[in-house]
């Protein structure tokens, strides 16, 4: 090789160098993503990232695990509070008021530019995640409540497996029978039963607070102390005084023992499916919700689970390049991926009609429950779950107020009075504050 | 007095400015302005506030849940300092003892120094598993059914006993340290006059050491009033119902998860300061000039 | 704690004490051993679990009553490892810990070093206001402090980590005891050999002093090192997050806590301090005790 040419060579090669370390430098957008998947789903959702990174050169999203729900809405609004939001924020169902009142958040459709479609995706979950008839976040990991039970169990019980119970009184006439025969400890366990109790309040299409559950105005007061919920408790207080409810937890902890066999029904988030379905050694049964007898009411399932808000403050190229993730996370592929990766809901139509053309609901029919639940009710504004200020808070003191009938044994009535004047309280403050 | 050594003016000044100034910026403005907060409803959020006068401290005073979290944690310091601090005497009186290769025990016992209130809460959250705990295991065989999760009574016993044993190290640490300090001839003297252990252990070393049991009183009491955040966070989350709400807890929830309570938080966090000045009174009039250790 | 010199001649007795008491009772020492043995056992329990089911699969430690250490121990810290990014963490929080531990040193030495040695208008007040310190426990601060370093830009930062830390009554107190222990001669020769004060400060103060900053290193690491809930607000990204939050990352699994895991992530952010307080436990010992092997 001549010096020249080896001269030359080590000039192009500079400038390539050099132009590359330009680009990278003035075309990479760093996305920061806050979320609150751990454990497996933490996982998918670092695949699902990484696979985004690949796909989109120019763009990076940094995806941080910030904790628990509770403490990922916490940190985000500290962040917004220090000046410093990060681009993308994962917030449950809780946070949707204080995101909204935030002042702080970029609507999706406006992130999009005009591009999103709403009638895409799937209708309770838009319903949930609207306000003044738009959608606020994009919706991501959405999931309800169900009821998980031990199909073996029933049968050494001589249950039928197939025959899961629809109402309290069988879910607790057949935990006796589990119980008698010896088959189980406990009937059954909650996980974050605050969120049952909600559960409850929309699927017997029962009001759980004025101004239209917190939708039309800023609710100033609960009804968790009206006959119904006094009603719910109460038998929920029955069940643990005959040892049929055996408590787990506010969040997750109960789904252990239900895998290890100390009750035969779990009520919990449809999203631990994946996690129930790969550690239980058993065969696994899924079912609505029960209902409480003597409620007619026919409301429907709230919508939980997760979104993701987009933060304001950021110039148009990262707004973009949001409107860029949003879309891939959305995608028929990744969408599927995320739904049987975890057991939350596909969020789009073209989602769902893909895994049924595939037979994945007809292979894997508990995947289909949560489904056939949210679309078996109707669309009523009970039903569409409350929207409240001070929402984690009010999560706290409902989650306290059930711990005080269930374990320490309080009288439903005065536990639920409680809670609710100081929600008020809580409540009548958000407003004072946010008017 | 003594003389003071050397002559210059302004060094004393310039050596002792960056603590001064930390102080101030750190510890007494943040300090001025949480009394300040204190009167105020305020939204974290849009920074809007409202003056309410003493409101949030009226609130509080009257409120079940904060006489039942300031209930609740009072009970808890005197269990983990009155057990914190027994226990771990009687475990430095025995591993002082002049007996070859106690070294060793010395070595091991203050293991637990190096464990944080929050990997204490971890560790015991395990052992203590209603269903797979080894301790919970054992008492099952003997017919206690132990359900931290499920049951309040044991919720308080499960964060005490796990703060208790977190401290233990410490605690050893500074008895021992004590023990060592104590001369050898008063405890021979006292030994010649033919009391038994017991009571010269009581007459004797006791006295000279309660100059660092009572140091110790004070820190216990600040560690369990402060650092078992860590401990409560990873395992009880203040419940079940509000039975492991200590105050230390509640201030965090109320100040940084809810948006609203920020005054509250604040009022709170000024009651905690009478608190500890009223500790630090007493121990300032009671033991006089001493150390403070952490 | 007032700070007494121990005799050499104390040594000797306790020697001949200790020939005495083991010469009459012969059984006295193995009984005491035995229960000291079982003391220590019934103290480090916690811990020994900890490490067993750091190497047990979820299959092990399922079975009721199951102790024995399974062959799950390599998979179990790899996760541990790379689930809550334990090494990232551990540097984080060393680069904390360790700042925190000198910069403390360094300024309380420097205030003790002005109190003691230096007439100061004063020196009250500003022991009483260094005091203060003690009395205002972060929590009692929390929501100022926090917003003090959001208008800092410090959020997410290692100085909005440890700045806040800095300045402590401990060091200050524990460094002004001791160099009042000290003779007045060691600083009177040095001024008769015409040392300026910085000279007397590196040359002499420091050597003496080594074993009280050993102990105040060790307690300010450990202290550090063990802190939770102020990262917990001000560590947002894995570039500045500490090892505690770390576990809490490794517990907050949405499913079913993976025990193994948990307890391999515990056991490895147990270790850093841990060695420190081996290292150092003879100086801390000492340093409580008042004693200095340089001045006796």
């Amino acid at each position: 090789m001549s010096k020249r040419r080896l001269l030359s060579v080590l000039l192009l090669t500079t400038a390539l160098l050099a132009t590359f370390s330009l680009v990278s430098a003035q075309d990479e957008i760093q996305i920061s993503f806050w979320h609150a998947m751990s454990g497996s789903r933490g996982e998918v959702v670092q695949e699902l990232v990484d696979e985004f990174n690949e796909t989109h050169p120019g763009i990076e999203v940094v995806a941080e695990f910030s904790g628990s729900y509770a403490d990922t809405l916490t940190k985000a609004l500290a962040a917004v509070r220090a000046g410093e939001p990060p681009h993308i924020v994962q917030v449950y169902e809780v946070g949707t008021r204080a995101m909204l009142d935030s002042g702080a958040i970029l609507p999706v459709a406006e992130v999009s530019g005009g591009a999103f479609d709403p009638a895409s995706f799937v209708a309770p979950i838009v319903n949930y995640y609207s306000a003044g008839g738009e959608l606020q976040c994009m919706p991501f990991n959405s999931s309800t409540a169900m009821l998980y039970y031990n199909k073996d169990m029933f049968a050494a019980a001589g249950l039928d497996p197939d025959q899961p119970p629809t109402t309290f009184q069988e879910v607790y006439d057949m935990s006796r029978q589990i119980m008698d025969a010896g088959v189980a400890q406990g009937g059954i366990s909650f996980g974050w039963p605050a969120w049952i109790l909600e559960q409850m309040y929309a699927k017997h299409d029962q009001l759980l607070a004025n101004e239209d559950g917190g939708r039309s105005a800023l609710a100033t007061e609960v009804y968790l102390n009206n006959e119904f919920g006094v009603a719910v408790l109460s038998e929920w207080q029955r069940w643990a005084d005959d040892g049929v409810l055996i408590y787990g937890g506010r969040e997750y902890s109960a789904n252990d023992p239900f895998i290890a066999g100390e009750f035969a029904m779990l009520a919990q988030s449809t999203s631990s499916l994946a996690g129930i379905e790969s550690n239980a050694p058993f065969e696994v049964g899924t079912a609505f919700l029960p209902r409480l007898e003597g409620y007619d009411g026919i409301g429907n399932n709230v919508i939980g689970g997760g979104c993701l808000w987009a933060l304001a403050g950021h110039d148009e190229a990262e707004n973009d390049a949001m409107w860029q993730f949003f879309s891939f996370l959305s995608e028929t592929p990744q969408s599927v991926a995320w739904h049987k990766g975890t057991g939350y809901f596909p969020s789009t139509l073209e989602a769902v009609d893909a895994l049924e053309a595939e037979g994945w609901f007809e292979e894997n029919p508990n995947f289909l429950t949560a489904f056939d639940q949210i679309l078996a009710g109707e669309d009523t504004v009970a039903a569409q779950g409350v929207l409240l200020g001070d929402f984690v808070t009010i999560r706290d003191i409902v989650g306290a107020a059930i711990e005080e009938s269930v374990v320490n044994g309080v009288d439903p009535q005065e536990a639920l009075d409680a809670a609710t004047a100081e929600i008020n309280q809580l409540l009548e403050d958000y407003k004072s504050l946010n008017e | 007095m003594r003389d003071y050594i050397f002559p210059n003016r302004f060094l004393p000044y310039l050596l002792i400015a960056p603590s001064a100034l930390l102080v101030i910026v750190f510890f007494i403005v943040p300090a001025i302005q949480s009394l300040q907060l204190s009167f105020y409803r305020v939204n974290a959020l849009s920074g809007r506030q409202l003056y309410v006068g003493f409101e949030n401290f009226t609130r509080l005073l009257t409120s079940s849940d904060y006489i039942q979290s300031l209930t609740t944690t009072g009970a808890f310091i005197a269990v983990v300092v009155i057990f914190g601090l027994s226990i771990s005497l009687a475990i430095a009186v025995g591993a002082s003892l002049p007996l070859r290769g106690f070294g060793v025990y010395r070595t091991l016992l203050i293991w637990p120094y190096a464990v944080s209130p929050a990997i204490t809460g971890a560790i015991w959250a395990l052992i203590m598993d209603p269903n797979i705990g080894a301790i919970t295991n054992a008492l099952e065989s003997i017919g206690i059914n132990f359900d931290y999760r499920g049951n309040s009574t044991h919720a308080v016993i499960f964060i005490s006993a796990a703060a208790t044993w977190k401290i233990l190290g410490y605690n050893i640490v500074f008895f021992l340290a004590g023990l060592r300090n104590i001369p050898r001839d008063v405890v021979e003297a006292a030994g010649l006059d033919g009391a038994n252990a017991w009571t010269r252990f009581w007459r004797i070393r006791f006295p000279l050491l309660s100059p660092i049991a009572f140091f110790l009183l004070i820190m216990n009491t600040l560690y369990a009033a402060f650092e078992t955040f860590g401990l409560i966070d990873i395992t009880t989350h203040g419940g079940p119902g509000r039975a492991t709400n200590l105050l230390i807890y509640k201030l965090y929830s109320d100040g940084f998860k809810t948006q609203n309570l920020l005054g509250s938080a604040s009022a709170q966090s000024v009651l905690l300061l009478v608190f500890v000045v009223v500790l630090t009174v007493i121990q300032a009039r009671t033991a006089g000039k001493r150390a403070f250790y952490r | 704690m007032s700070v007494q010199s121990t005799p050499m001649a104390e040594w000797s007795t306790r020697a001949t004490e200790r020939r005495l008491a083991f010469q009459k009772h012969v059984a006295y020492p193995v009984i005491m051993h035995a229960v000291m043995i079982a003391v220590v056992i019934i103290v480090l329990l916690p811990l020994i679990f900890a490490f067993v089911l750091s190497t047990q699969s979820s299959a092990d430690w399922r079975i009721v009553g199951n102790i024995m250490p399974g062959s799950n121990a390599v998979e179990n810290y790899t996760i541990a490892w790379e689930r809550a990014s334990l090494g990232r963490l551990m540097f984080n929080t060393t680069v904390v810990a360790v700042s925190v531990a000198v910069g403390k040193i360094i300024l309380s030495m420097m205030a003790a070093f002005a109190l003691v040695y230096f007439r100061i208008r004063g020196g009250i007040l500003i022991l009483g206001l260094i005091m203060l310190t003690h009395l205002l426990p972060l929590p009692v601060r929390i929501v100022p402090t926090y917003q003090l370093l959001s208008s800092f830009g410090w959020i997410d930062t290692f100085q909005g980590l440890a700045v806040p830390f800095f300045a402590s009554a401990t060091g200050v107190l524990l460094f002004q005891q001791f160099f009042r222990t000290l003779t007045t001669d060691l600083a009177d020769a040095s001024r008769v050999d015409g040392a300026g004060p910085m000279t007397f400060l590196f040359r002499i103060l420091i050597p003496v002093s080594r074993t009280n900053i050993g102990a105040l290193f060790l307690i300010e690491f450990t202290y550090m090192w063990n802190q939770y809930l102020w990262p917990l607000l001000v560590a947002n990204s894995v570039q500045t997050r500490q090892v505690q939050i770390g576990i809490k990352q490794l517990i907050a699994t949405d499913a079913t806590v993976e025990w193994g895991v948990l307890m391999a992530g515990v056991v490895t952010t147990i270790i850093p301090p841990l060695v420190v307080l081996l290292v150092l436990q003879r100086s801390l010992m000492a340093g409580l005790s008042g004693e200095s092997e340089d001045v006796r």
